[in-house]
């Protein structure tokens, strides 16, 4: 996809003809026509390193042959390719059995038994009759991080763990020491391993020399159970292989094959480590009933009556609109597209949301904007192939990881150029030729959004008339642009004109473009503006330049975008067509006393919505709450009738990610005690209130959603995803008018603002549940610039108190370069630190003061 | 054999207050912060302090961008750059074919009998420390061995103890140098 197109050349791999883009190395074109080679140190996603020597090939070219090792030498026209003859695998083999002589062989109680390189390519080779006599090492294993255990005797140096820390992470943890016979890889001086710990150290390693120690069991890993299906964490949706043995879930591991899933193998801390939540003696494993401020065990069919006898009272008395629902961003979409029936169909009230849409509606009128504008957005498979990637005030290593990844990927094989504006020093180590980094005062994202249009156009970087032309309302949108001046946004943003004029230049020329926006923009007061701001920009380059650009909205949780394709939101029946709409605020609802009856479906607003006293009181008001969930939060324990629900690793049924493709997720185990997953609470439940659903099985629920929504139709998964499309592609774009940034309110005596996102391990209220993910993420950091710090006396460990004129709360402190002077960066993912009290339903940056706790 | 090994940084000497200025100064004096400089960079570095301390590579680090596993490890493959305060005088002792056959185990023996430091170490009152080298290209004058700026050839293993005597802590000069007879 890549501006720069590849030639084919034909080649033949054992005297079939086969035809691959030019530049490929030969050990890949193998792999991609079914041919094996043996080989230990070669990954597709990194750049090819030649340690092992065992993947030697015969090649012919113009007559004239030529032993070759395949992972570095890239095919030529005419080349014919030879593998396994009887002179490689006398060369391989030599390789091959001088790696034996000194491993364990201690396949038994190794995490890679069965499923071990180094097994396969024994075997491939035959290599059964070592002439030497081993010599098994035996040091000890090195465990000195919560996560990855270090056996090193195991280890062949392929390199392949330095490599993938290197090019697809950005950390460079590890590295080689030493030298010679005593070369090994580890850390610095042995010291404990602290890293992002995405494990994809422990995908890569061809020997289970670096080992999961989340996992419950060891070795035999070809018997695990596999089964294919998308993480419950970020919107990014990664396809991970749940593995179990004896009906638990043992671990989590990502699969390198492929065209499996959108994540190409890689994974990140969350997805990997996560799986804490699914066997979890917190869970809640009966639905309870609240008597009298204590909870009483109650079996299904009553809990259920109850519920349906209180919705048919409440319908009766009080009318079908007092009665709402919120769905949850980690619900499938057939739950979802089940719950808005629920309430639409069966009990005739459109009041069902969900947090992200409650706060942001103007997400999805964004997405829709886009597609009206001509920007229906390549699937996100193709970031990796990119020309130029605009990183939008997202903190991509916490945000969306694996996003990072595959920008990573493309830095080293496109030569993709990294654009990043943030109001933060974000982490993002590539391998990028141009890599601008707009820095920009916290709350201007505006400013910068909207210069960097004028500067295309001031400096004709884009064919002003063509986009003059295909843009009706032209004129006027640059207008609204005329505040925008170099000085002027120099002056708001604190960057230099020459940064924003370099990044234009490289957004603006002929590319395939990709624009990431983080969920931040939704803090600033601003985020409608930002978003317009950006589409503008893609909007003029897709008129007024060549090549494509794609744009996402921001979407925090596994199906933050499926459930609003399904309609629940006041706004939008399933597949966003338009619902009449007069419901206002859900929470003030409550509390005014215009609703009776609320049911909120795996979420927790107490901790996540940016209102926590309003909700607090809405759920106190509200004659009846049901609430469905895995543990026992906040929220549930404000609840009349609790019901256990089922982790994603129970259930089937389907998520879509942010870039809007439709991904599998299937169930692994048995659900935990008597949780169920919310699809059969929702079916159970319409039978109980008398009105059962007349499609009550996955495939005929995802059947009848894709006739109620034609934008789903065809688009359920086998085991391969796809990107749902807009219906319509008759683009009519059409500029949305630039705002002025009405400025940050700045209160005085509150000389900080606050930014809050989510923690690089941890994400929603699940997590923290998460054994591994505790240990490596233990407690709730505050960051503060050192040169603040150094103002106000405080230094790294010390406890401060952080107050904004809404709240205070207590949180530990580090200093660290990353946050600008100014800033307070706290992560939003403890109960114990309550950031969203610091807002309470104000909008725009937070201003807080700061000042050292006593004692 | 483990030759040249480097001991792991002994935490005191890394909590040891030491001046930063030479190693900002080094840093100031790079055309860029490209990571090829690395290399010299710790061999200026290490020219200052005859050891590369903990404080002085996180300066290098973040000016040069390599994180603490790539610098460490760029460290322990050359056995020249140290991240430990080295003795006074640094024993290259010439462990190739000639000078083992003429008695360096036995010298290196009577090293340790006497200062309890084997290849790597420094002695405690950190007046010496013992390295090996494959090869100094003197087997003329095997067994032989450099002290400091010293070369020592033909040196009776039972002698050892002797040559060793010449080097003091607390000798303003070294000794003057004794040309190896060949």
């Amino acid at each position: 996809m890549s501006t720069v197109t590849k030639k084919a050349c034909n080649i033949k791999i054992n005297g079939k003809a086969a035809s691959v883009p030019e530049g490929t190395v030969i050990l890949e074109a193998c792999k991609q026509n079914d041919v094996p080679v043996s080989n230990l140190c070669y990954n597709r996603k990194l750049v090819p390193f030649a340690a092992c020597r065992t993947c030697m090939i015969e090649t012919v070219v113009d007559g004239k042959k030529e032993l070759v090792y395949s992972c570095t030498q890239p095919v030529a026209e005419g080349m014919e390719i030879r593998t396994g003859t009887e002179e490689t695998d006398r060369y391989n083999k030599a390789c091959l059995e001088m790696l034996l002589v000194e491993h364990p062989l201690d396949c038994p109680i190794c995490d890679k038994s069965g499923v071990c390189p180094l097994q396969d390519n024994t075997d491939m080779l035959q290599m059964f009759d070592g002439r030497f006599e081993i010599q098994r090492r035996n040091e000890p294993s090195i465990k000195t991080n919560p996560i990855i255990e270090f056996y090193l005797n195991r280890c062949i140096m392929c390199g392949l763990c330095v490599r993938a820390c290197d090019e697809i992470q950005g950390v460079q943890a590890l590295d080689f020491h030493k030298r010679g016979m005593s070369v090994k890889i580890g850390t610095a001086n042995d010291e404990p391993l602290d890293c992002e710990f995405c494990g994809q150290c422990i995908t890569v390693c061809p020997t289970g020399a670096l080992m999961d120690m989340t996992s419950s069991a060891r070795g035999l890993a070809a018997l695990f159970t596999e089964t294919h299906t998308t993480c419950n964490y970020c919107s990014w949706g990664c396809t991970i292989k749940l593995e179990s043995k004896k009906g638990q879930v043992v671990r989590i591991e990502a699969d390198e094959n492929y065209d499996v899933g959108i994540n190409e193998g890689n994974l990140c801390a969350k997805g990997r480590l996560g799986h804490g939540i699914i066997h979890n003696d917190q869970r809640i494993e009966s639905p309870l009933m609240n008597v009298g401020g204590s909870y009483k065990e109650v079996t299904w069919e009553e809990a259920l009556q109850a519920i349906a006898d209180r919705m048919q009272t409440t319908v009766n008395r009080s009318g079908p609109d007092s009665l709402a629902g919120i769905s949850s961003e980690k619900l499938t979409n057939e739950e979802s597209y089940l719950f808005q029936k629920l309430f639409r169909s069966l009990l005739g009230s459109n009041q069902v949301t969900n947090l992200a849409n409650a706060r942001a509606p103007y997400l999805n009128a964004f997405m829709l904007n886009c597609f009206e504008n001509g920007i229906v957005s390549q699937p996100i498979t193709k970031l990796q192939e990119a020309d130029v990637a605009l990183v939008f005030n997202s903190d991509l290593p916490s945000e969306y990881p694996v996003g990072g990844n595959s920008i990573r990927f493309g830095t080293v094989f496109s030569e993709t150029d990294l654009l990043i504006a943030n109001p933060r020093k974000v982490v993002f180590d590539s391998r990028a030729k141009i890599d601008v980094r707009m820095t920009y005062k916290h709350g201007s994202d505006l400013a910068v959004a909207s210069r960097l249009a004028r500067i295309m156009i001031d400096n004709n970087l884009v064919d002003v008339g063509k986009a003059k032309s295909a843009i009706p309302n032209y004129n006027d949108w640059v207008q609204s642009l005329a505040p925008y001046t170099a000085q002027a946004v120099e002056q708001s943003t604190g960057i230099s004109d020459d940064v924003l004029t370099r990044a234009a230049e490289r957004f603006a020329r002929d590319a395939d473009r990709f624009v990431i926006v983080g969920n931040d923009i939704l803090d600033t007061n601003e985020g409608e503006e930002i978003l317009n701001a950006l589409l503008n920009l893609c909007t003029l380059v897709q008129h007024g330049s060549t090549g494509s650009v794609s744009i996402y909205p921001p979407r925090e949780h596994c199906n933050s975008q499926g459930v609003n394709d399904m309609g629940c939101t006041p706004e939008f029946l399933p597949g966003y067509q338009p619902a009449k709409d007069s419901s206002g605020d859900l929470f003030q609802n409550c509390v005014d006393g215009t609703l009776k009856f609320l049911y909120i479906a795996g979420e927790d607003p107490i901790q996540s919505y940016y209102k926590p006293q309003v909700v607090k009181e809405a759920l106190r008001t509200v004659p009846f709450l049901v609430v469905s969930d895995i543990f026992m939060t906040d929220t549930a324990r404000m609840a009349d009738l609790i019901l256990p629900s089922s982790t994603f690793a129970e259930k089937d049924g389907t998520y879509t990610n942010m870039s809007r493709h439709v991904q599998r997720v299937a169930a692994a185990v048995i659900p935990q005690g008597l949780s169920k997953p919310d699809f059969d609470i929702l079916i159970e439940l319409a039978e109980a209130l008398g009105k059962p659903f007349e499609n009550t099985d996955i495939a005929s629920v995802q059947q009848e959603i894709g006739s109620v929504a034609p934008i789903y139709k065809g688009v359920f998964p086998g085991d391969k995803s796809v990107q749902w499309k807009p219906a319509s592609t008759n683009a009519n774009p059409q500029f949305r008018i630039n705002g002025t940034s009405t400025g940050q309110n700045g209160a005085s005596g509150y000389p900080f603002t606050l930014q809050t996102n989510n923690h690089m391990f941890h994400i929603g209220s699940y997590s923290q549940y998460a054994k591994a993910l505790v240990d490596i993420g233990p407690e709730c950091i505050a960051e503060l610039h050192p040169d603040d710090a150094k103002e106000l006396k405080i230094s790294t460990g010390d406890n401060i108190v952080v107050e904004s004129p809404e709240g205070k709360v207590e949180v530990k402190v580090k200093t660290s370069r990353v946050t600008s002077r100014g800033m307070l960066y706290i992560p939003k993912n403890w109960t114990t630190v309550p950031v969203n009290a610091l807002r309470n339903g104000e909008e725009g940056l937070i201003n807080v003061k700061i000042s050292k706790a006593s004692g | 054999m483990e030759t040249n090994e480097i001991p792991i940084a002994d935490p005191e000497t890394e909590e040891e207050e030491i001046d930063i200025a030479p190693v900002e100064e080094i840093i100031k004096n790079l055309p860029d912060n490209s990571r090829g400089h690395l290399i010299p960079t710790l061999q200026k570095v290490q020219d200052v302090y005859r050891y590369l301390p903990a404080p002085a590579m996180e300066l290098v680090m973040d000016f040069l961008n390599v994180t603490q596993a790539q610098i460490y490890g760029i460290i322990s493959f050359y056995p020249q750059l140290r991240i430990t305060e080295p003795g006074k005088y640094i024993i290259k002792l010439c462990y190739g074919t000639a000078c083992f056959v003429k008695g360096a185990p036995i010298i290196g023996d009577k090293i340790h009998d006497r200062y309890h430091i084997r290849p790597g170490e420094t002695d405690a009152s950190k007046l010496f420390t013992l390295q090996t080298a494959s090869c100094l290209g003197n087997c003329g004058a095997a067994p032989m061995a450099l002290i400091g700026d010293d070369t020592h050839g033909n040196i009776d293993p039972e002698q050892t103890l002797d040559v060793l005597g010449e080097y003091k802590k607390d000798d303003a000069e070294a000794p003057a140098t004794e040309e190896a007879t060949v």
